[in-house]
């Protein structure tokens, strides 16, 4: 590593002084205890994170020696302000495809405002508009939690993980865009916001209670973000026109980003310190059976059966069927996400697997799958 | 056009039509995925694993049969299914209703998505209007089976 120090010269004869009298400081310039011209070359996407983790810089500490807002591979002061982070571990918020995503997320934005063909909308049956703005209001409604917890979080989190923070930056905005999204289509084709119910608010206020972020990552990525990953994919059932599937298919692709960070992120914490799956393993203990609660709350479950049936006359004999497809693949998605991040749920949910038709075999298979 | 769906010209084809079409993969953002397609037909399957990075299709290369590991996912169902795909393709401009990749696959009963890891299966959604816009990249050619 060749530091500032080794690499600048003296520059004799500056000022110590301001003209006002005030003392000046030239360490920048004549040597600092930093890396110097490291020169990360762009690749074909431009400059990248990934690109610039070269060097020192690319060294994430396990646990930083201060807690500042200091630049991780800047010369730090020893009298810089602590923050009172209290997130200081590497385990307690990283995972290894953390930059990736961050750079995924950036490339990868829209607009509800333009990129959705509003103008396309066209009159629905009474009973489909109904369920389509009952479904946009509890999406409104979930929606921003995943804001709001890693909103709660991030300040906490020490600054040397600054590239974590960067993506549960764009994390927030991807949530924001989503809540715009939904309560736009609700009011966007005479209809409008219908009924908010308990159920969903005992699952946010799990989630947002949750007393440790790992835990909360567990209950908010991998839980809640799974189970809404899934209605977005099924979008394509569910949308009574191309409007409405465009967006389930944009929301849906945000959506993965952040299953994918929280899987990942739980791996890795179980992987450097086994005794926090425990911790975990508690937080769904209970996250599932309120998910349930929220699952099968009447509001939500009518919606969605209408919306799959294509109206209230086939509400029975299509549309609960399709919901009840619907929840076997968002808990067999879940359980598997739970083996990818070594969280072996099999033996220990009480979700009733042998009622719901649900193959293990596959979500065994996912725990022993090859890393990417 | 480059021949039938189920050759690797076929394939090479849509690459390049994707790489000479910059400007519509770029509202969708960059993209990094390898997928593999299998095809079923009499007298032995067709796959073809595509790469993609960036804005771009990178790779275009038939694999063997015992699935040889690298791909985040595959879709695999018959030739039939894929042909009927790509005839809407043709037909309309790009997939519509039950033709899209993400109905497809999510109904799984024609054409499904497979995976061991969760993680890579996970690139199907992260990526997916980016893999449809490639698809639909076959209403710039006339398809058939080979």
């Amino acid at each position: 590593m060749v530091t500032t120090t080794e690499h600048t010269q003296s520059y004799p004869g500056l000022p110590t002084e301001s003209p006002l009298g005030a003392p000046l400081d030239w360490a920048w310039l004549r040597g600092a205890r930093s890396e110097w011209g490291v020169r990360p070359k762009p690749g074909p996407r431009g400059l990248t994170m990934l690109d610039i983790a070269v060097g020192s810089y690319g060294d994430v500490p396990e646990h930083p020696g201060h807690r500042s807002m200091a630049p991780r591979g800047a010369d730090v002061g020893d009298d810089t302000a602590d923050m009172g982070y209290i997130l200081n571990w590497k385990t307690d918020m990283w995972s290894d495809n953390v930059i990736e995503l961050y750079e995924e997320a950036v490339g990868r934005q829209w607009s509800a405002t333009r990129d959705i063909p509003w103008g396309e909308l066209r009159e629905l049956p009474a009973d489909v508009e109904h369920a389509m703005c009952q479904l946009c209001t509890l999406l409104t409604e979930v929606e921003m939690i995943a804001a709001d917890l890693p909103a709660k979080w991030m300040w906490r989190m020490n600054h040397d993980f600054i590239e974590a923070k960067m993506f549960l930056c764009t994390q927030i905005m991807d949530e924001a865009r989503h809540a715009e999204v939904f309560r736009k289509r609700a009011l966007a084709n005479g209809g409008g916001l219908l009924v908010s119910r308990a159920g969903p608010t005992s699952l946010l206020r799990t989630i947002i209670e949750a007393k440790t972020y790992t835990q909360a990552s567990a209950l908010l990525h991998l839980l809640g973000e799974g189970f809404v990953l899934d209605i977005f994919r099924m979008g394509e059932l569910i949308a009574p026109s191309d409007v409405e599937k465009r967006i389930f298919r944009m929301c849906m692709q945000d959506e993965a980003r952040h299953v994918a960070y929280g899987t990942m992120h739980l791996r890795y914490a179980i992987d450097h310190d086994p005794d926090v799956a425990e911790e975990i393993h508690e937080a769904l203990d209970h996250g599932e059976q309120v998910l349930i609660d929220f699952g099968t709350a009447p509001d939500v479950s009518t919606a969605l059966a209408v919306l799959l049936a294509g109206g209230v006359e086939h509400v029975e004999d299509k549309g609960f069927p399709l919901s009840m497809e619907l929840t076997k693949k968002q808990l067999t998605s879940y359980l598997a996400r739970c083996e990818r991040a070594g969280l072996g749920r099999l033996d220990r949910t009480t979700i009733p697997l042998d009622m719901l038709g649900i193959d293990t075999e596959p979500i065994r298979a996912a725990g022993t799958a090859a890393p990417r | 056009m480059s021949g039938a769906v189920d050759t690797v010209g076929f394939f090479d084809a849509l690459a390049t039509e994707m790489n000479d079409h910059p400007e519509r993969f770029a509202p969708l953002g960059e993209a990094e995925m390898t997928v593999d397609v299998v095809m079923g037909r009499p007298g032995g399957d067709f796959r073809v694993r595509v790469a993609f990075e960036s804005l771009g299709c990178t790779g275009v290369a038939e694999v063997d049969g015992q699935g040889s590991p690298g791909a985040d996912f595959g879709l695999e169902g018959p030739l039939e299914a894929w042909q009927e795909m790509f005839d809407d393709v043709a037909a309309h401009g790009r997939a519509t209703g039950p033709y899209t990749i993400n109905s497809l696959a999510l109904m799984g009963d024609r054409i499904c998505c497979r995976g061991d890891d969760p993680m890579g299966l996970d690139k199907f959604s992260r990526f997916n209007q980016t893999l449809q816009e490639f698809l639909d990249g076959a209403s710039h050619l006339v398809v058939g089976a080979s």
